[in-house]
């Protein structure tokens, strides 16, 4: 038992499992404002690592864009985190020509690595709204796996919301 | 009695093999040149967009070699679709062979 415990305080970093909480984070984003993982609470977050030198990476955000404004109001929330090497123009250049709408920030090896061993770019982590990894999406985001891993996810709000609503007429 | 059964056993060979035949007629395999996959933590997700797509029956996607094998069902698609999903990664597939 004491065993147990020793070996999951000590667990390889990125071995993150399904429903484990987040662990937190705190960084500037592009335009200097701080990011803070706690500021979503109550939101469904995804944290997508990418980088500029990776095709597939750049390939999904604008599908990630239209994702951002077509779900905003359903309560999700797309944090950008760069892998290494990158440089802060190049990214601020990439960023601005897709009108990226939601916070990106310089990520080292080790933020990646808090969430995730696996070696792939891109690499999504679905974060929901209690604060848990739902999900590890390895590779590009596919419709299919938006529509099945995250959709259910926002969904269940707007279910709590017309609940409450409903109970307080 | 026992030609019966064995009319029996017959027509279920013929019919399991006529199957086979069929399904091995439809089943392709292309090779993809697949142009600035130089990235082998970026590779994955090609094989996963294709291994995704309708049809496919196998991919697999080597960054050192620059290019997807793929087995596919050409009564559900073709080349040029599958060039469009590994195109879809970001990547550039830029020519095949045929086997």
């Amino acid at each position: 038992m004491v065993l147990a415990a020793v070996m999951i305080a000590f667990a390889p970093a990125g071995v993150l499992r399904q429903e484990t909480r987040a662990p937190q984070f705190e960084f500037k984003d592009l335009n200097g404002r701080t990011v803070r993982l706690s500021d979503y609470e109550g939101k469904v977050v995804l944290i997508n690592f990418w980088a500029t030198w990776c095709p597939p990476c750049r390939a999904e955000m604008p599908d990630l864009v239209r994702l951002q404004r077509e779900h905003a109001k359903d309560g999700l929330q797309i944090i950008g985190v760069t892998y290494p090497p990158e440089n802060k123009a190049r990214v601020r250049k990439f960023a601005r020509s897709l009108k990226v709408n939601y916070p990106i920030i310089l990520g080292t090896r080790e933020t990646k690595a808090r969430f995730s061993s696996e070696e792939t770019l891109p690499l999504t982590v679905v974060i929901n709204r209690d604060g848990k990894v739902s999900e590890i999406i390895s590779g590009i985001l596919l419709r299919e796996e938006f529509d099945e891993k995250i959709k259910p996810l926002l969904m269940k709000n707007l279910e709590g919301e017309k609940r409450n609503a409903k109970s307080n007429h | 009695m026992l030609s019966r059964i064995t009319k029996f056993a017959v027509s279920a060979v013929l019919l399991v093999t006529l199957g086979v035949i069929t399904a091995a007629a439809f089943t392709k395999t292309v090779t993809i040149r697949v142009e600035g996959m130089k990235c082998a933590k970026c590779s994955a997700s090609v094989s996963k967009a294709l291994k995704a797509t309708e049809g496919v029956e196998e991919a697999q996607v080597s960054s050192d070699k620059g290019e997807a094998v793929i087995k596919y069902d050409d009564q559900k698609l073709d080349e040029a679709k599958l060039r469009e999903v590994i195109n879809s990664t970001g990547f550039k597939a830029v020519a095949e062979k045929g086997q």
